[in-house]
């Protein structure tokens, strides 16, 4: 916090007041909503409700295919996070000691922020269509027997390809900026010190980044969590046998495709128990970095 | 905003004075590409033939998503008057007592003649209640067809297999001329639904779900299982081409003449004659001669239209003329001739063949006559709650057994288990 | 700093690899997307452009039928500016003022007030939306772009932009404020939002980028074609593909991908420097 702070007592109200109704309105009212819901079995139409304290909650806990979404979200979204961190950090490194041409590379290698998961995900399905997608073409022509459709694997692939694909392009930038901040005389003392680059890199640069990837580890976990949502909805829309749907996908499916949203509700009960423990995670840890 | 501002101060300029009078009745429908413009032509039409209604059509994307834009609209007061529901999601709509008008009670309130033997046989009660009122208005009605690749079969040296015992003779020789011998584009509606109202076999306790919630699937079945333990066989043969579950994707290897024989929907007649650029043919679904008393008719697939509660009794009154305008002989057989959906009226059906249609094109009847085959004590309908989802887990397990993860029978005692589980949920929910 | 020509040779390699590997889907979007349907349909995806952009591109433009709804793709771009530019602006406005009350004053609701807004960080919009769409339409706000903006400005992820930022602010400069008699707006307006265009700008970028890319709610809560975003547009296209029915229409899903795609890439690479520079220092 701040030393100096101003004493008042109407203008800070004023100045919080717009965001505390927005939030009010269309946060806590709806999220209230949602965790009432959870407690009940309603028909779709809003007809007649009931009561039923955890039921919903013991049925979505009960059932395989949420057992099984969570498991491939956990694996998924480690694999995303871990896959886009390393080809970004690995490309940073070599943009960073690249002098001809490096704002080319930075501007060729950070576009892809831009890019909507939806339409990633639409690039990705074309290519791997199995009547005319190249990659899916050109895997079948090495001799892998690839079919994303039916093959839960070659699924999870593809739509963590997608993910990936879409993600290397945030991590390049934070990387790249954590690099060029490490002063010039730390890397030229390295370079006498250690020949192999290699080493270099392990012993010196990486503890130097460990902050940002830390730190970017959490933002693509919550990425892999939630906003590859509009991915999978345009690539595999959860199949083959429901292998590739996250839990926020599921939460759709049960809750506006099924029309069960106390069993829906008490999913996203469920997820928001999840998203806490990794939001109070990553917002200690940014905290703390702060008072470094 | 401001341009939405705009946009209605320009319509107000634009209607000016002449349509001041015409009450606005909206229809939320799920028939895009070539479907959504018979069903504007349609709409355009209504609204030429009077003046009391104007009809506005909105396409609000697939089957799933029209739903769910419709249960999230209802729930906020919101709803359009009219909403088109596919089979499947006929049990949510017709079990929230209250959320629709009965369409035989709009329509008598609203001094439209309604006798329900006017309806051909096979569309009759599939939106009825249990007491056999019409609750939704059939609308796009349509069946499991065979479709055939002419040239491929005459390369072969086949007939058109009327059963699966014919099919599996066919199929080795189409395998020969170089033909997948067949794809299919729905599992759960084509090969499981059909396949028990085709057999006449019972699909699920309490009268298929007509008397009550109460009830249990009975889809794990030894002629069922029997009947995906062959397809599974003809897939590793070589004799099944598997495209996952898309729609697209089935017919797609169809189009590419990659494969021989295709099971649509009768509603695809009216795409696949843009899209295929071979000579093709259709024919009824194959059954399994000696299972169950093959063949019967089969289940009407589709959708229907629904009159969403709570608008006003002159509303309802557009609502009404304009179900009666869509079930006028003439307007029935301009949507069974461009789009393939079968007629859904016997004065339709006649109008069709006394106009020659089926002389110029005998496969357009091919539906119908399907639909107007022999019934049995199930092949009536069904009516289950949550069977959105129960085809969601029909869909998983079929990759699981095309893939080869599980075996037929373990994938059908998952089916039965969640299927049920989903249906005792189902019946919580609904039936206090 | 030395490096061997090896090493150089590598990087280069490396990098114009990792370049590749990003453009190259959209290249094969763009190249297939200049051909006709029935080409595409027959031949697979193509790496050279062919002849057919102009009419493509023309199509789903101007002819509402082309994109299979009552709207045109230049209206669905449209649509999406409108979305863009009014979360950006909302959110920097709102976020900004915000901020401020947090960082700058001590007053009695400061702690549950923040820990309000941090709260929003919990429940993304899509575990929430159906309750969400039910508190728009009870507001009569479906179809507007009200009703499409403000439940999405209802998060925080802004206001911590902007507190980390103003914490980095030294001290002394309120103190020199006050010493010369500057109120709390005052300070705010003259002082303050000058001392944050760069940081405005930069949240501003980052934002239209998010708002433009929204998917889940506008696809939910438009009911109205007229309102389609191009996002959704895309998503439209989509289903027909999957649906089948007719030779499907991957040119034009191409083009609209595309058209989807070059106003927030131009944005971020136009304004590189400035949105870098936001999006790291957000993060300090």
């Amino acid at each position: 916090m701040k030393r100096v702070q101003f004493e008042h007592s109407a203008v800070p109200y004023l100045f919080i007041a717009p965001q505390i109704l927005i939030i009010s309105i269309f946060f806590l009212w709806p999220a209230a909503q949602a965790v009432y819901q959870s407690f009940l079995l309603e028909d779709a139409f809003g007809m007649s409700s009931q009561f039923v304290w955890f039921r919903n909650f013991e049925d979505v806990l009960s059932s395989a295919s949420w057992s099984r979404s969570a498991i491939f979200t956990v694996i998924f979204s480690v694999l995303v996070a871990v896959i886009s961190i390393a080809i970004s950090l690995f490309l940073a490194v070599r943009a960073d000691e690249v002098i001809r041409g490096a704002k080319s590379y930075r501007t060729l290698l950070m576009w892809g922020y831009a890019i909507a998961p939806p339409v990633a995900g639409l690039l990705g399905n074309m290519m791997f269509n199995p009547l005319m997608g190249d990659l899916y073409k050109a895997f079948n022509s090495f001799g892998f027997e690839f079919n994303h459709i039916q093959n839960a694997n070659d699924a999870a692939f593809v739509v963590i390809l997608i993910a990936v694909w879409k993600q290397v392009s945030v991590n390049f930038i934070f990387f790249l900026s954590g690099l060029q901040g490490i002063p010039k005389s730390v890397q030229e003392a390295a370079t006498l010190d250690c020949k192999s680059a290699e080493r270099r890199f392990w012993t010196i640069t990486f503890p130097l980044l460990a902050p940002t990837t830390f730190f970017l580890l959490v933002i693509n976990l919550t990425y892999a969590f939630f906003e590859t949502f509009g991915i999978i909805d345009v690539s595999t829309k959860g199949s083959p046998g429901g292998a590739t749907a996250t839990l926020v996908y599921k939460v759709y499916v049960d809750g506006f495709i099924g029309a069960d949203l106390g069993g829906s509700s008490a999913q996203s009960v469920l997820l928001m128990i999840m998203v806490s423990v990794l939001t109070v995670f990553q917002f200690r840890f940014i905290e703390r970095k702060v008072h470094y | 905003m401001f341009r939405k501002t705009l946009m209605a101060a320009a319509a107000v300029f634009a209607l000016g004075n002449t349509a001041e009078a015409a009450t606005e009745i909206t229809w939320w429908h799920a028939m895009d590409g070539a479907l959504g413009g018979v069903v504007d032509q349609i709409t355009a039409d209504f609204n030429a033939s009077q003046s009391d209604y104007h009809l506005v059509a909105v396409n609000k994307g697939g089957y799933e998503d029209t739903m769910t834009a419709g249960i999230a609209a209802f729930r906020a007061k919101n709803q359009p008057n009219i909403i088109q529901i596919f089979d499947a999601g006929a049990a949510t709509i017709i079990n929230a007592k209250g959320a629709v008008k009965p369409v035989q009670d709009l329509l008598e309130e609203n001094n439209v003649k309604f006798d329900i033997n006017d309806y051909i046989p096979g569309v009759r009660y599939f939106y009825a209640d249990s007491d056999g009122k019409m609750i939704g208005m059939p609308f796009n009605s349509s069946t499991p067809l065979l479709y055939y690749n002419k040239e491929a079969l005459a390369k072969a040296g086949v007939d058109v297999p009327k059963t699966w015992q014919e099919f599996e003779e066919a199929a080795p020789k189409l395998k020969e001329a170089g033909y997948i011998a067949l794809a299919q584009s729905h599992s759960p509606w084509i090969f499981f639904e059909n396949f028990m109202s085709r057999h006449n076999l019972q699909m699920a306790t309490a009268n298929n779900g007509y008397d009550s919630t109460d009830v249990e699937i009975l889809y794990n079945n030894e002629a069922l299982k029997d009947h995906w333990q062959h397809v599974k066989d003809w897939k590793d043969a070589g004799y099944y081409g598997y495209y996952g579950r898309a729609w697209g994707a089935n017919q797609d290897a169809f189009v590419q003449q990659q494969v021989a024989m295709w099971i649509g929907s009768s509603g695809s007649f009216g795409g696949l004659r843009k899209s295929a650029q071979f000579d093709f043919g259709t024919s009824t679904l194959p059954y399994w001669k000696g299972v169950g008393d093959a063949p019967k008719s089969t289940f009407i697939g589709g959708a229907s239209l629904f009159a969403f509660s709570g608008h006003s009794a002159e509303e309802d009154a557009g609502v009404a003329a304009f179900f009666q305008f869509l079930t006028k002989p003439e307007t029935q057989y301009y949507w069974h001739k461009e789009t393939g959906y079968v007629p859904i009226t016997n004065a339709a059906y006649e109008l069709a063949k006394k106009d020659g249609y089926y002389k110029e094109s005998p496969d357009a009847e091919v539906g119908i006559q399907q639909l107007s085959e022999e019934g049995g004590d199930w092949t009536k309908g069904y009516r289950l709650g949550f069977y959105v989802q129960i085809r969601e887990v029909i869909y998983r397990e079929v990759d699981k057994i095309m893939n080869g993860e599980e075996t037929v029978d373990a994938a059908f005692n998952t089916i039965e288990e969640e299927a049920n589980g989903l249906l005792k949920r189902f019946n919580d929910t609904y039936s206090n | 700093m030395y490096q061997s020509k090896w090493r150089i040779f590598t990087n280069h390699t490396i990098l114009i690899l990792g370049a590749l590997f990003m453009i190259m889907p959209v290249w094969i979007a763009f190249a297939s997307s200049t051909h006709t349907r029935e080409f595409i349909f027959q031949n697979g995806l193509q790496f050279w452009p062919g002849g057919h952009m102009i009419d493509n591109y023309g199509a789903i433009l101007f002819d509402p039928s082309a994109t299979k709804g009552r709207v045109t793709a230049l209206e669905m771009l449209f649509n999406s500016m409108v979305l863009g530019l009014g979360f950006a602006i909302g959110k920097v406005i709102i976020s900004m003022m915000a901020a401020y009350a947090i960082v700058y004053f001590r007053f009695k609701l400061a702690v549950p007030l923040f820990w309000v807004i941090f709260s929003t960080l919990l429940l993304p919009l899509e575990v929430r939306i159906v309750p969400s769409y039910e508190v728009v339409a009870n507001l009569g706000m479906l179809n507007t772009y009200t009703g499409l903006i403000l439940p999405l400005i209802a998060s925080a992820t802004g206001t911590f932009f902007f507190r980390q930022f103003y914490r980095s602010v030294p001290d002394e400069l309120l103190e020199a404020a006050r010493l010369d008699g500057a109120g709390p707006i005052r300070f705010f307006i003259d002082i303050l939002v000058p001392l944050s265009v760069t940081m405005i700008a930069a949240i501003f970028i980052i934002m239209f980028v998010v708002g433009w890319n929204q998917y889940l709610w506008p696809l939910l809560m438009t009911t109205d074609d007229q309102l389609y975003t191009i996002v959704i547009g895309i998503k439209q296209v989509y289903n027909s593909l999957y649906e089948g029915g007719q030779i499907p229409q991957f040119p034009k899903a191409f083009a609209l991908t595309i058209m989807a795609t070059i106003p927030p890439v131009l944005v971020v690479v136009i304004f590189q420097r400035m949105f870098i520079k936001g999006l790291v220092e957000t993060e300090k």
